[in-house]
């Protein structure tokens, strides 16, 4: 897999021969080699032409945007990637039946709780008592199949990612407290940090499903629409205790990110500059480390388990083979 | 027997099947004796990943060997030609791996010229990389091999999912590799 490349700096990035060219306000220069990137992010204000856009997508390279807060914007998406009547119309029709709809959303629901499960069970195992939480994800994961429809579906997700975050607290020292989910804006560090790794995770599994002929706006736990890309945020939750989670445990804890590392004015706290670059270079390592994959016998990247996450869903569409969400087997 | 795969193809060919259509083109063949699970992959337009590099160095052996030149691609109905070199029809193979699966394909042009365009030709197989040619006929026997094919090939596209996955030396390299085993 091709990388990614995170832009912070306010400035303008432009084609420069065969190559893009970045250029910050305070006149620095570098260059993005475009033959090795699969996307761009775009975190600062940036500016850029058509004749940009047109070289990127000659290339095939994404564009993710991230505006006010760092909350996701939207995409820039090369023109020539798949496409595939039968495989949106087997997107759509498995959406308008409602068992159809039901078993695909329960997939994404008993992924997701077995994920945050295997992060608790890591920390539960060493000092942390986090038996509570483990009986709660335990009891969210028996409903699953009782939940009648999707509303009810999400309220189980939604009780267990609950007590999932209890762990947060446990895990994290007592100056990164948290007590609840918030954000729009987040009010405090660890929601800042959960904000952004969260979006980090949902746009590259934008850039996964885009390499597919899957359209992002037609989703099963989610309401299409809900966001632009809603699909995204049904596989986004199967990833996110893995990619993001575990990498915030692990950067506070080290003290990698400090409570210096956050800018809070009234009722928001966001990362700043240094704490999302700190941030940012562990989470693109995070999506480099491979894993042997039980499969395809050979090792995968955490990045490419996104693409197999697209893969494994339109097979199923297509072929009627079961889906099985990503579940970490490691 | 009117009814039966190789006459619906024959009609469908001459424009007599309009309401059930059954059509089989060059690569369904190859397909079909390479991995009947790509067969009803390729029957069902499900896309490969583009960025696999076989299918890049495939696609790029195919546009370039033969350079400008010769280069045809004439599509007769559900065939396309590689080339027409002094009346023969030339398969253009990038590698001599998987033989068979090619000598079909071409052995199915060659039947096709015949039944559905009334054009007898010989045929060769060229590997260019590898500066080989090989003649190919239609003998009775791959006749009879070819429209046993077109049953086969009708069992598969229209059966509702896929053949089950097995295990073939080739997976390695097959664009559908991921696709298939994750």
């Amino acid at each position: 897999m091709d990388k990614n490349y995170h832009i912070f700096s306010d400035g303008r990035i432009e084609r420069s021969e065969d190559t893009v060219r970045l250029e910050t306000e305070d006149g620095e220069k570098k260059h993005i080699p475009v033959e090795h990137a699969e996307a761009v992010y775009l975190h600062g204000q940036v500016n850029y032409n058509t004749r940009l856009m047109s070289f990127l997508n000659d290339h095939g390279v994404a564009v993710h945007v991230f505006g006010w807060n760092d909350r996701y914007a939207g995409s820039l998406m090369p023109e020539r990637g798949q496409t595939s009547g039968r495989t949106v119309v087997e997107q759509v029709r498995a959406y308008d039946d409602p068992e159809h709809r039901q078993r695909i959303a329960s997939a994404f629901v008993r992924g997701s709780i077995h994920n945050m499960r295997t992060n608790v069970t890591y920390y539960d195992s060493r000092e942390y008592e986090l038996d509570g939480v483990l009986d709660d994800l335990d009891a969210a994961a028996t409903r699953v199949g009782d939940a009648e429809d999707i509303s009810q579906l999400m309220g189980v997700e939604a009780s267990a990612r609950r007590a999932y975050y209890r762990t947060f607290d446990a895990v994290l020292p007592d100056s990164f407290s948290f007590d609840r989910r918030e954000y729009n804006p987040p009010p405090n560090p660890v929601n800042a940090l959960i904000s952004f790794g969260n979006s980090l995770v949902y746009a590259n599994c934008v850039s996964a499903i885009r390499a597919t002929a899957l359209d992002p706006a037609v989703s099963y736990l989610h309401e299409p629409g809900e966001r632009r890309y809603s699909l995204s945020l049904d596989i986004a939750d199967l990833f996110k205790p893995v990619l993001a989670d575990r990498l915030l445990f692990r950067l506070v804890n080290r003290k990698q990110i400090s409570r210096d590392d956050f800018r809070e004015e009234l009722d928001s706290c966001l990362l700043d500059e240094g704490g999302r670059e700190t941030f940012l270079k562990e989470f693109e390592e995070t999506l480099e480390r491979t894993v042997e994959h039980p499969e395809l016998n050979r090792k995968v990247s955490y990045q490419y388990l996104l693409r197999l996450e697209a893969y494994k869903l339109k097979k199923h569409l297509l072929t009627g083979e079961s889906y099985d969400p990503f579940r970490r087997w490691w | 027997m009117s009814d039966s795969p190789v006459s619906r193809l024959l009609a469908t060919a001459r424009g007599d099947a309009v309401d059930d259509p059954f059509r089989v083109t060059g690569v369904m063949m190859q397909y079909y004796y390479v991995c009947e699970r790509e067969l009803w992959f390729e029957s069902r337009n499900v896309e490969i990943d583009r960025e696999n590099p076989s299918v890049a160095r495939g696609t790029r052996v195919d546009d370039s060997s033969y350079g400008e030149r010769t280069r045809e691609n004439l599509r007769l109905g559900m065939i396309s030609l590689d080339l027409l070199e002094d009346d023969r029809v030339i398969e253009v193979k990038p590698s001599s791996t998987l033989t068979e699966p090619a000598r079909m394909q071409l052995s199915y042009y060659l039947w096709y010229l015949d039944r559905v365009l009334g054009v007898r030709r010989e045929g060769v197989l060229a590997h260019p990389t590898e500066r080989r040619r090989e003649e190919v006929r239609l003998t009775p026997e791959r006749r009879e091999k070819v429209e046993s094919a077109i049953r086969g090939i009708h069992g598969i596209v229209t059966a509702d999912s896929p053949p089950e996955a097995t295990e073939k030396p080739y997976c390695e390299s097959c664009a559908y590799r991921d696709f298939c085993w994750v």
